[in-house]
């Protein structure tokens, strides 16, 4: 099988990475944070020089660093713990849904309001609608940095501006940008949130929440930090105040391999590798009028590619591919606004390389795809 | 030699204060001890030699800690 669905979870791993978790599970077996003895003490270790790698890749201080199971979580801890107080709150229109669903809750429990903005080709009129939402109670905006379902890269820097000039906290979801753009937090954004087993490579069961600290995150998660344990009362500061509870620790070793991987190959040059495959297959695709690819030129884009064959459900295209030998994601990408947006009413077929993909396959993938259309338009 | 143990409200702020003091040649090492206060977390950083000078690095990078009884500044 040639993977094409690294949006969702990249695979092959890094032979760094596998090697990492093989000495996580053989030398870090105790608890991270937790007791003095000599095994304790090692993984108390392992995990805050994973700790301090990602700091380091995303511009933070180590204790702001938050492990997290996957990046829902860390979306979730950020939108619902920035806005326990209630206030209005501003999310995209190409959010997944581990935002627009915490979002659309707490609206639904009318504990906040909520507005949703048109991201639009121009990014200038991009950053006009999200001002325009904005209203003297606005406490945060939640953005993706690039769709999941298109690619498309948002004007994150002008819209954290746009947060900077407000006062509001801005929270962005960077789980198919980070490894790929290099994502800090000097770019403005307050509160990062992304998955350590897409673009960092590292194993599933694994996210990020990275703050600057401006903004204090509540906390809808208490329990064990192994710290001030004789209090009911659950720690006010980062990291401890996020993490109860038993940390991935083979996880967060596992991104520390992850991270080193794309430092080691170079963002640039893994964004540069990946798009070159990505516009090779749409250059085999545009040839053929029965292929929609939902790109537009003057859009910039990770390198994700959305595609419909006319007559062709993108489920069935998935399951015809998936016969080759080749994974691709179909269907909503669990992101229902985004494709509203879009006007897919069935989804979309999503191509997704990863450092390790290879033109040649993307060629061939793009041959079954044009064999498919045929076959089912003639 | 002048010694005071510096109590850390977490593992983390623990082992970030070591490195910091240790990259600018204070002599320190995160310790397990006894709870000290509601706060403590039972990490605590033991200096040796310039105490006063390695606390006064930590509150420039405003880390925070707790004196512990034990040793003297």
């Amino acid at each position: 099988m040639i993977n094409f669905d690294n949006a969702a979870t990249t695979f092959p791993k890094p032979l760094e990475v596998r090697a990492a978790v093989a000495e996580a599970v053989e030398k870090y077996g105790g608890n991270a944070g937790r007791g003095g003895h000599e095994l304790a003490m090692r993984t108390s270790q392992a995990v805050f020089e994973a700790r301090e790698t990602a700091a380091d890749f995303f511009g933070a201080e180590p204790e702001n660093v938050v492990f997290t199971l996957n990046c829902t979580l860390a979306l979730n801890m950020a939108i619902q713990g920035v806005m326990s107080g209630g206030g209005h709150l501003i999310i995209s229109c190409l959010e997944h849904n581990a935002s627009a669903r915490p979002a659309a809750e707490l609206a639904r429990k009318k504990k906040i309001e909520l507005s949703i903005a048109e991201i639009s080709d121009d990014d200038a009129k991009t950053v006009e609608n999200f001002r325009s939402l904005i209203c003297p109670d606005t406490k945060a905006i939640v953005c993706t940095l690039a769709s999941n379902v298109t690619g498309q890269i948002l004007p994150y820097r002008e819209i954290a501006k746009l947060c900077a000039e407000h006062g509001i906290c801005f929270i962005a979801d960077g789980a198919q940008a980070c490894g790929i753009l290099d994502i800090k937090l000097s770019d403005g954004i307050n509160i990062l949130c992304t998955a350590g087993h897409k673009g960092l490579y590292g194993i599933t069961g694994t996210g990020l929440l990275i703050s600057d600290g401006k903004f204090p995150i509540y906390p809808i998660i208490q329990g064990g930090t192994g710290s001030a344990s004789s209090s009911l009362k659950q720690p006010d500061f980062l990291p401890d105040s996020l993490e109860s509870g038993t940390l991935n620790i083979v996880g967060a070793v596992s991104v520390r391999a992850g991270i080193r991987f794309v430092k080691k190959l170079g963002i640039d040059n893994i964004f540069r590798h990946e798009d070159r495959i990505c516009r090779r297959f749409i250059r085999e695709l545009l040839c053929d009028n029965r292929i929609i690819i939902y790109r537009n030129p003057d859009c910039r884009y990770v390198p994700i590619v959305s595609f419909n064959i006319k007559g062709v459900t993108p489920e069935k295209t998935a399951e015809l591919l998936s016969k080759e030998g080749f994974g691709l994601r179909a269907g909503f990408h669990c992101a229902a606004l985004a494709h509203a947006h879009l006007g897919t009413e069935n989804g979309t077929v999503r191509f997704a390389p990863s450092a390790f993909s290879r033109e040649i396959d993307a060629v061939r993938l793009a041959n079954s795809i044009k064999n498919i259309a045929k076959s089912k338009n003639s | 030699m002048a010694a005071c143990y510096a109590a850390m409200p977490s593992y983390t702020y623990a082992m970030k204060a070591e490195k910091l003091l240790r990259s600018r040649k204070f002599s320190c090492e995160v310790r397990r001890s006894e709870k000290s206060s509601e706060a403590g977390c039972g990490y605590s950083l033991f200096i040796s030699g310039d105490c006063s000078g390695a606390l006064e690095v930590l509150r420039k990078y405003s880390i925070p800690y707790t004196m512990l009884p034990g040793g003297g500044v």
